[in-house]
């Protein structure tokens, strides 16, 4: 009985240490550098976007040390990985708040993780930036999320645009979409109401998983009803396979891939097959701005090969805090400030300011979308044999 | 104290849940039914919640009332139980791997549906979930009661005549039923008392979460469920409620001891990078060396008997 009591009143004494609030009132320790979490996937199916991330915010990290950090104080960052899923989301950023009490974060890999740990940084006040995430309403999380990620609604319909500028007299449109990745759902709506906007018509709407690799039934079907362009939705290895598959089954038309498309992996896949496939893109290597150049260099000699884009959005991710930050070190001593008062200061900042990053120039909405200035069109351009494939920017 | 709570407030929450998880997945296990079922009623559960509190309920500013998200979690009970019953009736007729694939089947059905309905938003899943506490660390005032109560009641369940009903059919199914023991009743009972508590622990998640899509309680999970299950101890309820916490926090122990100071680099970069392949190792040493689970009722006793 004794005992019962004992671990009832020990519960109790648990429970009520629970709704203790926390709060961090002492002033951050940024001597030794100014702590900026990372919460990308390092690990899970996801890792390979993940690491794209990380490896374009560590060069960042290089760069902006190299050329003073924040007025002299270098910028730390804290790498936490968060896996594949919600769960492994929400503990990293715990950790980074908590533990490594850093002043602002830069993650997660996808917008359902997003949808799931941004909350967490909203309650505890911390600066959430996006670097990969797409889905419609993550901005709208709360006041301390934004993202340098455009959103799908406005990256999409630029390939559209450009297939009817090379191809006044398409009419009639076959879209595809992977229906079991989140992304690709998203996309594929965006795809659909441009279409339809252009008064363009919807033969047929196809579904596929990611995990598929025969398309015949689909693409038959599709090109039974004569599209004279097709829009598919999907990762590298199932969309690359249905290229293949609609060119083999003998489709002439212009093909537009969709960001699941915006990787070197697809080469392998595809093959010659990919030759002139459409696929928009919200960076480019070739954008002419000086810190694109120092970050396409930085990259090209430490992983020859060009960087992908969410290298780049990671880069940007980090520009956005390190500026704002000295930005606000400006107005006052960033060392002096309580870590609660120079994380709300940073989130106010950073929605103010503009910034030319290796994207091009943005700057935010109020409510944390980002606005960017520069779209591009890519084309697949493969060698007959199908051994060297490149993104050649198609001109606007 | 305050400083370690906040940190790892959702992983203790997230333990909570795994132990309500392992529960779910043992009750069937009671009856020597190998069922991977759980996991879908704790999917179906969440969508219940996500899609009544984002939908159904009035979403005003402010945190959401405690007494709808206990509603959301008795409807979630109700509706767990009667497909539990449905699905438990033909179901259960089928016995060993066959029933292990039936219910793996079960799980698909109810993912491909979620991936396909509108209601359900597809891949992207329903996010926007109000929340009921301030912080995730006060999930516990639901989460540890109600883990506490079904640990109450599988304690009682065991040394009653449905618990004895139950060991009976998983020692001999044919002995059973010929001491008059319907074996197909109590095998349903059990399958459905899993499956509500799935539900409700699914319920729980959804708020916890903040979002819920047909990533939940998939059949990735259900191995990850009967592996705890299975680690912990399959013969007491104590082993699914041990192996169900140790598992969830495993990866994140592994994370945290990492950080600590003074470690070779070698072995903090093995700890951070490849706790994933740590994790798996003491899997496998732990069916090995513990072919029985953590705890066993000979373990239970032996307690006991120093204890008098």
């Amino acid at each position: 009985m004794k005992k019962t009591t004992a671990f009832f009143a020990g519960l109790a004494l648990f429970l009520s240490a629970c709704t203790q609030t926390n709060s961090n009132t002492q002033t951050s320790s940024i001597s030794q550098g100014i702590p900026i979490g990372v919460a990308l996937a390092q690990t899970s199916n996801v890792a390979l976007l993940g690491q794209e991330g990380i490896q374009g915010a560590k060069i960042a990290e290089k760069y902006f040390n190299d050329k003073g950090g924040v007025d002299g104080t270098p910028i730390k960052l804290i790498v936490q990985d968060t896996g594949g899923d919600e769960t492994g989301a929400i503990n990293a950023f715990q950790i980074l708040i908590n533990q490594n009490k850093v002043v602002g974060i830069v993650g997660p890999t996808l917008s359902q993780q997003a949808f799931s740990a941004d909350p967490v940084a909203e309650r505890a006040k911390v600066p959430v930036l996006a670097a990969s995430n797409t889905a419609k309403g993550i901005p709208e999380i709360g006041d301390y999320v934004a993202r340098v990620s455009a959103p799908v609604s406005i990256v999409a319909p630029n390939s559209i645009n450009t297939a009817l500028k090379l191809n006044p007299n398409i009419k009639k449109v076959a879209v595809f979409y992977a229906q079991n990745d989140a992304f690709n759902k998203s996309e594929t709506e965006i795809f659909q109401k441009t279409l339809k906007d252009k008064g363009l018509d919807i033969v047929t709407v196809q579904k596929f998983l990611t995990t598929d690799t025969d398309f015949q039934a689909q693409a038959t079907n599709a090109i039974n009803l004569k599209p004279d362009l097709i829009v598919i939705s999907g990762l590298a290895a199932d969309g690359g396979n249905l290229v293949r598959q609609l060119r083999e089954l003998g489709y002439k038309g212009i093909i537009i891939g969709g960001n699941g498309f915006n990787t070197s992996n697809i080469f392998a896949v595809c093959k010659a097959s990919c030759n002139g496939v459409l696929v928009a893109q919200a960076y480019s290597p070739q954008h002419s701005n000086a810190v694109n150049q120092a970050f396409r260099a930085a990259y090209l000699q430490q992983y020859k090969k060009e960087p992908p884009q969410f290298s780049a959005q990671a880069f940007a991710a980090v520009q956005v805090f390190v500026e704002a930050l000295k930005a606000v070190d400006k107005r006052s001593d960033i060392a002096k400030m309580s870590l609660d008062k120079l994380r709300t200061e940073l989130n106010k900042e950073l929605l103010t300011r503009k910034y030319d990053t290796p994207l091009g120039e943005i700057a935010f909405t109020p409510v944390g979308d980002v606005i960017q200035k520069d779209f591009y069109v890519a084309q697949l351009q493969v060698d007959a044999n199908g051994n060297n494939g490149k993104f050649a920017s198609v001109p606007k | 104290m305050a400083e370690f709570l906040n940190t790892y407030g959702p992983l203790i929450v997230s333990m909570v849940l795994g132990a309500l998880l392992g529960l779910s997945l043992y009750l069937p296990l009671m009856t020597g039914q190998l069922s991977l079922a759980s996991p879908g009623f704790y999917a179906l559960g969440g969508y219940i919640a996500a899609i009544l509190s984002t939908q159904v309920f009035p979403t005003n500013e402010g945190s959401f009332p405690i007494p709808l998200l206990l509603l959301e979690m008795l409807i979630a009970a109700i509706v767990s139980g009667i497909l539990g019953v449905l699905v438990g009736i033909p179901a259960l007729r089928l016995r060993g791997i066959y029933l292990a694939l039936a219910t793996i089947a079960f799980v698909e059905i109810l993912r491909v549906l979620s991936l396909n309905l509108e209601i359900t938003g597809g891949a992207v899943g329903i996010f926007g979930i109000p929340q009921p506490f301030a912080s995730p660390i006060e999930y516990l005032w639901v989460a540890l009661p109600l883990l506490l109560i079904s640990m109450f009641l599988l304690y009682r369940l065991e040394i009653i005549r449905f618990g004895r009903a139950f060991v009976a059919i998983r020692e001999d199914e044919l002995a059973a039923g010929a001491m008059g023991i319907n074996p197909t009743y109590y095998k349903v009972l059990a399958f459905t008392l899993g499956s509500i508590l799935a539900g409700v622990a699914g319920a729980l998640s959804a708020h916890f979460l903040n979002t819920w899509n047909a990533r939940q309680g998939t059949f990735d999970a259900s191995i990850i469920y009967l592996t705890s299950v299975l680690i912990g101890g399959s013969r007491t309820f104590v082993g699914p409620v041990l192996g169900g916490m140790v598992f969830t926090a495993l990866p994140e122990i592994l994370r945290a001891v990492a950080e600590t100071p003074g470690l070779p680099i070698w072995l903090a970069q093995l700890l951070r990078d490849g706790r994933l392949i740590v994790f798996g190792v003491l899997i496998v040493l732990g069916t090995i060396f513990f072919p029985q689970g953590l705890v066993t009722p000979d373990l239970l006793k032996k307690i006991k008997r120093q204890e008098q």
